[in-house]
């Protein structure tokens, strides 16, 4: 072969495997970044933003009328709560009680968990703050429902948790903003992530293959999924789904309110919004509870009069103005 | 150049992209699990 053609032959096997990998590059990796990057720290949740006695935090001010100054529970919670349980100790904590050291993410810490271990105010988020609660390094958990591995993992290690709701949230489904679909019905959501629809054309959209996307076993917007399935299996997904129009779930405030990126949009169920109204008035269809969880054998009085506060107006006044629905 | 010497290199330079390649898919999928499910969506190409 004459040598010009043997160059030819190189630089085309190149060229083939350059844009392969450019295609697998656009179409995929990056849209991809971890956790604990600083590309995607603000889109978990950017704790500095909701510290309490912190000047120019974002936490709602009551006037409470319940001020704790001893044997302060220690708070902890999921992403989407940060909001709620940061303004509690806010408004009814000393301050001084909370000591953040940084936002630093990493392998082993992909939350920013670092709290220093005597602050009143911890985050673990979901998965790792109920194993938190059950071993007793949590007094109060704000989280969603609990999946049946961590309801398990309880029962073995013996403990009781008691669930008290104290408000109300709406479960949403989102789509790229680009996305001609603006809404959808519970029952093409279901036969969506049972495989039956598989592309968007199925649901009225356009001819591109549906990405059903789902979050980390354990978390709270994947439990609260699970639920929402019900019997209906979730199928697995064809491997050309990760380059087709995905659809995502996750919580009503985390979408809107925390993480707020303009280049996604929430779709309406049955034709309803998930609007603050149309969740506490019920007439979006899959309005769930969030808990403050504690241990039945937690003997802290602090913590049965912490909750009492939290279903009292001013408690519920403080969870509506941190964005939430209250519960009554 | 010699045809041996050109297959010698030819296997070279494919070893090496599928090495490349397998890497780059092997991190994809582990990023993907790991990835905000906002973010991913939200940068998707329509």
């Amino acid at each position: 072969m004459k040598t010009s053609r043997q160059i030819l032959t190189i630089f085309l096997v190149v060229s083939l495997f350059a844009s392969f990998n450019f295609g697998i590059y656009k179409l995929v990796t990056v849209r991809l970044s971890n956790n604990f990057s600083s590309a995607t720290q603000a889109q978990m949740i950017d704790v500095g933003r909701y510290l309490p006695h912190t000047e120019g935090s974002d936490l709602p001010k009551i006037n409470s009328t319940l001020k704790l100054e001893n044997d302060l529970p220690v708070l902890d919670g999921a992403a989407a709560l940060v909001p709620v349980y940061a303004a509690v100790i806010d408004n009814v904590y000393p301050e001084g009680c909370v000591t953040y050291e940084g936002g630093k993410f990493s392998d082993d810490n992909y939350y920013g968990e670092n709290f220093a271990p005597d602050s009143a105010m911890q985050y673990k988020n979901t998965v790792r703050g109920y194993k938190a609660i059950v071993d007793g390094e949590t007094d109060i958990l704000f989280c969603a429902s609990p999946s049946e591995e961590q309801k398990k993992y309880a029962e073995e290690q013996g403990v009781e948790l008691v669930y008290v709701p104290i408000g109300l949230e709406g479960f949403v489904f989102f789509v790229n903003e680009k996305n001609p679909i603006d809404g959808l019905t519970t029952e093409q959501i279901r036969k969506i992530y049972a495989g039956e629809y598989t592309n968007w054309a199925d649901v009225g959209g356009a001819n591109r293959i549906i990405n059903p996307v789902t979050r980390l076993k354990g978390s709270g917007s994947q439990t609260a999924f699970e639920m929402f399935m019900g019997d209906c299996k979730i199928a697995r997904k064809s491997p050309l789904a990760m380059i087709g129009g995905s659809i995502g779930f996750s919580f009503r405030y985390y979408m809107d309110g925390i993480v707020e990126n303009e280049n996604v949009k929430m779709l309406s169920l049955n034709g309803v919004y998930p609007s603050a109204e149309n969740i506490q008035n019920r007439s979006y269809p899959i309005v769930v509870q969030f808990y403050a969880i504690y241990r039945a054998d937690n003997d802290n009085e602090n913590v049965p009069a912490l909750i009492d506060w939290l279903l009292s107006d001013e408690g519920q006044t403080l969870i509506e103005e941190s964005g939430y629905v209250r519960i009554n | 150049m010699k045809n041996r010497t050109f297959l010698v290199i030819l296997f070279l330079v494919m070893a090496l992209c599928v090495a490349l390649t397998v890497a780059h898919v092997i991190y994809a999928i582990y990023a993907y699990k790991h990835c905000s499910i906002i973010y991913f969506i939200g940068k998707e190409l329509w």
